[in-house]
């Protein structure tokens, strides 16, 4: 099998967890020009990555966010935005796109596993075609199926139920996302057999062999379709429009587009929901990111 | 061992084809149901944003408490997205309001039904060019006005006053004044930071093609000859439109007179120019009249009727319609709704039951805007509507037409070197012709 | 298991290669039943919310779709007024201008942030989570955010900026030889972090004692970069591309924002094309039909870069 990676054995070397062996250019732990020069260059980075977001903030505190200037601090201190988008109702779209966020991570997740572990820890005729097929579903734009899939959203075949109206007309179709379940097998086909079989001769059944023995072994991978999965769930703008009965079922994404082409609203109130809508996701990059990274480790170090 | 996984698998996507053939077979059936009464409360959309929908929710309500008939409103910002999809499935509400340019969009889809005029009560107080407005390519009325309005233009009064400008009249005092407030500093701030005109110039939604409609009329031109009989044809590159159009060029190649990004601004991006004080014209509808309101304040701009080009003021009138949808199986209850919304009570309460009008220039001739609204802004909207607005033909699909318009407009205003206009514009003739073979329009 | 490392296992004999060795005979039942109930829910999702609707649209592509009058059967009609639509060709060359842009900038800006960023310090990620920001912003504040950067006149912010280096000003978004250009480093700005993301990770799994063994040896920082660091990550690569690749060639949103295809067309794309042709206009024969052709070219170009990072991680 692969040799999977270890850091332990440079580890226990090495006393220091900061050496230059640390990061692929060598960053040196001392000072020095080279410091000085990653931290002009951290600042900079800074700068065009992150600096643009002070914009949106003054611009959802200031009352007349300004079209031809950038302004770091708002001119005009005011929270009224924030009212008018509450009277846009804003926050009931937060708490749509917050259940349906949850509802169909939880799906997505555990849709991907399954899957992922048959794909991956099974061996059967046609697997190469499912897999074919599992990336395809990525690749459909969604707007190809816009309409064909408000018809299946409104009378499921076969069984003839609607479900227009109710969040699971959003959570059961996000709940498929070829990525999830690329990225899933990709980490499971990583794990020795020989753990699998030794576990299978104690007599340990499939759904036991699944969530005590694969699973644990690829938390990171977890962590990597969290925190992605999240943000294609949060982002879906056309699923959330036609699954929807009437406006009050739209989620945050929606309303956001819909204020933008409303010109009664104003920008400052745009840049509220904009605000709002940000904080879930960062929110759960922050709480994921070091198993996210661990995570990516893992599938990626094959060979 | 192989085999049998190997025809599992098989098994599997003949299920998938079979299930999604089944769906297909159904889908497929091309008779419509006869509508029929679900014994709900009738379903009414309208394109409306959350302001508008509270108007629209609280009138209904005095609806309801007049005539014991419950109503299902929903105002729906994205409504023809919603619409397209409700079609597919064959289930579209009972009434939709609408711009009174959806309807050809709608009759030739078959979203819509017949409305017989006379049984409209109060008809007569709607004139009679409406009336004709709501006609299809078949000359039957397939809508009831409710609601309309024409653009204005307003401009920065405060700004206009400082330089010492006169009100604009024409065509040439509009672009001198639009010059003057992008090189004379009108704000008094000492920057180069103000400019002309507010322009939507993005092909976006045809933006561009329906800002410039006007000043194409009021040279005289225009994109379409209505040649009877439900047929039209392109009319684009005439001298008086190629006058129109290389006046607008104008404006967008001296810097200044039009904001910059005008050539990619959509009307969301170009409003808070005029909003922040940083152009000092505006071509637009009066809804926005609450916001510049509040942003600008009242006595800071003024609203005049449209400065003449070289043959009138033309300027673009809209409006909104009663669409009854062929899906409808209530007649009863959409003569009532129908009855009211036209009714100088319903009028009334559509122009002031909530913070933004929903009926903004009454259809209805016994409602007098400027007195319901007590605000003489709204007499020169009136006015204009009156005397010198033009619609965009309602019989066909116009929004292809205004895209086409769009595209060909913003690539001859994108090339100001360039000698464009006659070129551009007989391009644009022919594809608004192929637009109307295709239609089925075409004289 | 080592060459077989990259990404989906599309053919069967790497299929077999990198999986467990094969079960007994007794066990055929039982594992048969384990494959598909986990398989299952998978499957009937994907059945019902993708394949299913994607027949349909397939259907939908053959026919002038009006379901109140009864849908008329075109055959490829549709098609043909797609690719004869000169329009749609140009909108074509755009999107493979800006998806190769787009994606080769997003992996290269992503790399080297990666480098930059790479490491245990507090103040490390700080940094990552702040460079994360554009990745979670709603696409149409990022819009309004560079409607303004890219101010056209000369005292705009990024004008500004290049006059200090002697350059500008520059149109920008206004100018219909900068605007498909500028949509792309719109495009690297709010794509790179997410790059960042996946080669990070990968940089973590590199095995620290071969720097070390390379440090012996006398490596230069180049060398250790082109023999060591970049073969590890090509497996993250081959993700970052493929996913960049997906994602570019049905850009929309960035493009409705920023131009709305605009000016004279000259960043108008596949999807813009198909939105005004077909939604706009109720023609979901014809907006079905582009984006039909769209799967196509992308499936190829996904099957495409499969076989190619195959058969280099063969090599």
């Amino acid at each position: 099998m692969s040799h999977t990676t270890t850091r332990t054995s440079p580890r226990t070397k090495r006393p220091s967890s900061s050496s230059r062996f640390d990061s692929a250019l060598g960053w040196s732990p001392g000072f020095g020009t080279n410091m000085v020069l990653r931290i002009v260059l951290c600042v900079l980075v800074f700068c065009i990555f992150a600096l643009p977001f002070a914009a949106i903030i003054s611009g959802a505190f200031d009352r007349n966010s300004s079209p031809t200037e950038i302004t770091l601090l708002p001119k005009t201190f005011t929270l009224a935005n924030f009212e008018a988008a509450s009277q846009q109702g804003l926050w009931g779209y937060l708490l749509n796109s917050l259940v349906i966020a949850g509802g169909g991570l939880l799906l997505q997740m555990t849709v991907s596993v399954f899957a992922a572990y048959s794909l991956s820890r099974k061996k059967f005729r046609g697997q190469a075609i499912l897999l074919l097929l599992v990336l395809l579903t990525m690749m459909l734009p969604e707007e190809v199926i816009a309409i064909p899939l408000s018809l299946v959203l409104g009378d499921l075949p076969l069984l003839g139920i609607s479900l227009r109206g109710s969040v699971l007309a959003v959570i059961l179709p996000v709940g498929i996302w070829g990525f999830s379940i690329f990225i899933m097998s990709e980490f499971m086909k990583e794990i020795p057999a020989e753990i699998e079989e030794a576990a299978r001769l104690d007599g340990v059944g499939e759904f036991r062999m699944l969530f005590t023995i694969i699973l644990p072994l690829c938390k990171p991978a977890l962590g990597v379709i969290g925190i992605f999965g999240f943000m294609m769930v949060w982002d879906q703008y056309l699923l959330p429009l036609i699954a929807a009965n009437d406006p009050s079922d739209y989620t945050l994404t929606v309303a956001l587009s819909v204020l933008r082409n409303d010109t009664t609203v104003g920008p400052g109130v745009l840049l509220a929901g904009a605000v709002m809508a940000m904080i879930p996701s960062l929110l759960v990059y922050l709480f994921l990111q070091r198993s996210m990274i661990r995570g990516i480790t893992a599938g990626a170090t094959k060979g | 061992m192989d085999s049998k996984f190997k025809s599992y698998s098989r098994a599997t996507l003949a299920m998938a084809v079979a299930s999604a053939a089944m769906l297909t077979g159904c889908s497929a059936g091309s008779s419509t149901p006869a509508a029929t009464d679900d014994g709900q409360p009738i379903e009414v959309w309208a394109r409306a944003g959350t302001d508008a929908a509270t108007t629209y929710a609280a009138m209904f309500k005095e609806f309801t408490a007049k005539t014991g008939v419950e109503v299902n409103f929903q105002g729906v910002p994205d409504l023809d997205q919603q619409l397209q999809t409700r079609a597919a499935s064959k289930k579209l509400p009972d009434i939709v309001i609408n711009d009174s340019a959806a309807l050809g969009n709608y009759t030739a889809q078959g979203y819509l039904v017949e409305v017989d005029k006379s049984t409209v009560e109060g008809n007569d107080k709607i004139a009679d060019s409406l009336w004709d407005e709501a006609k299809g390519l078949d000359g039957a009325t397939y809508g009831v006005p409710f609601s309309r309005q024409t653009m204005v233009t307003m401009i920065r009064k405060d700004w206009r006053e400082k330089l010492g400008l006169p009100v604009p009249e024409t065509q040439e005092d509009l672009e001198k004044l639009a010059t003057a407030f992008a090189t004379q500093d009108p704000d008094g701030n000492g920057q180069a930071d103000t400019y002309g005109m507010t322009v939507p110039g993005s092909t976006e939604r045809g933006y561009l093609g329906w800002w410039a409609s006007s000043y194409l009329w009021q040279n005289g031109g225009a994109y379409l000859k209505d040649e009877g009989e439900g047929k039209f044809a392109a009319n684009a590159s005439s001298t008086e439109a190629q006058e129109g159009v290389t006046w607008i060029k104008k404006q967008f190649c001296t810097p200044g007179n039009t904001q910059p990004g005008a050539l990619t601004a959509a009307t969301s991006v170009a409003s808070p120019f005029f909003q922040t004080g940083k152009t000092g014209i505006i071509l637009t509808g009066p809804y926005n009249f609450s916001s510049f309101d509040t942003s600008l304040g009242k006595d800071v701009y003024e609203v005049i009727e449209a400065p003449k080009g070289s043959v009138d003021n033309t300027v673009l009138a809209e409006g909104e319609n009663i669409y009854v949808t062929a899906s409808n199986g209530k007649p009863e209850q959409t003569k009532q709704v129908i009855d009211y919304l036209v009714s100088a009570d319903g009028q009334k309460a559509g122009m002031t039951a909530g913070k933004q009008p929903i009926v903004r220039v009454p259809v209805n001739g016994d409602v007098d805007a400027a007195a319901v609204y007590n605000d003489p802004r709204w007499a020169v909207v009136q006015d204009a509507l009156q005397d010198s607005s033009k619609a965009f033909p309602s019989a066909i699909n116009f929004v292809p037409i205004k895209q086409v318009a769009a595209e060909a407009l913003n690539k001859i205003v994108s090339d100001c070197g360039a000698d464009n206009v006659e070129s551009g514009l007989q391009a644009l003739d022919t594809a608004i012709n192929d637009e109307l073979t295709s239609q089925n329009a075409k004289s | 298991m080592t060459s077989a490392a990259t990404k989906p296992a599309v053919t069967p004999v790497q299929a077999k290669r990198s999986s467990p060795p094969p079960r007994r005979r007794k066990g055929n039942r039982a594992h048969l039943l384990a494959v598909w109930v986990f398989l299952l829910p998978a499957a009937v999702l994907a059945l019902y919310f993708k394949f299913i609707p994607m027949v349909e649209g397939i259907r939908l592509s053959l026919f002038k779709v009006q379901p109140f009058l009864g849908d008329v059967f075109v055959g490829f009609d549709n098609y043909v007024s797609v690719l004869t639509d000169a329009r749609f060709m140009d909108a074509l060359g755009h999107t493979v201008i800006l998806g190769v842009t787009q994606t080769m900038g997003a992996l290269v800006v992503g790399f080297v942030l990666a480098l930059l960023l790479e490491g245990q310090a507090k103040s490390l990620w700080f940094l990552r989570t702040a460079i994360f920001l554009p990745v979670v912003t709603a696409l149409a504040v990022v819009g309004e955010i560079w409607r303004i950067l890219y101010f056209p006149t000369a005292d705009g912010p990024l004008n500004t900026i290049l006059s200090w280096v002697g350059l500008g000003p520059l149109q920008f978004l206004n100018g219909t030889d900068t605007a498909l250009w500028s949509i792309a480093v719109v495009g690297i700005w709010s794509g790179a972090p997410y790059n960042m993301v996946i080669i990070l990770a990968g940089l973590a799994g590199i095995d620290r004692a071969l720097y070390e063994s390379a440090g012996v040896d006398g490596a230069t920082v180049w060398q250790r970069l082109r023999y060591i660091t970049l073969p590890a990550l090509r497996p993250a690569i081959v993700i970052v591309l493929t996913l960049a690749a997906i994602r570019s060639l049905r850009s929309f949103t960035e493009v409705y924002v920023l131009t709305g295809g605009g000016p004279a067309g000259s960043t108008e794309v596949w999807m813009t094309r198909m939105y005004s042709l077909g939604f706009q206009r109720n023609d979901i024969g014809v907006a079905s039909a582009a984006a039909v052709l769209l799967l196509v070219v992308t499936l190829l170009l996904t099957v495409g870069t499969q076989l190619v990072a195959r058969r280099k991680a063969e090599r």
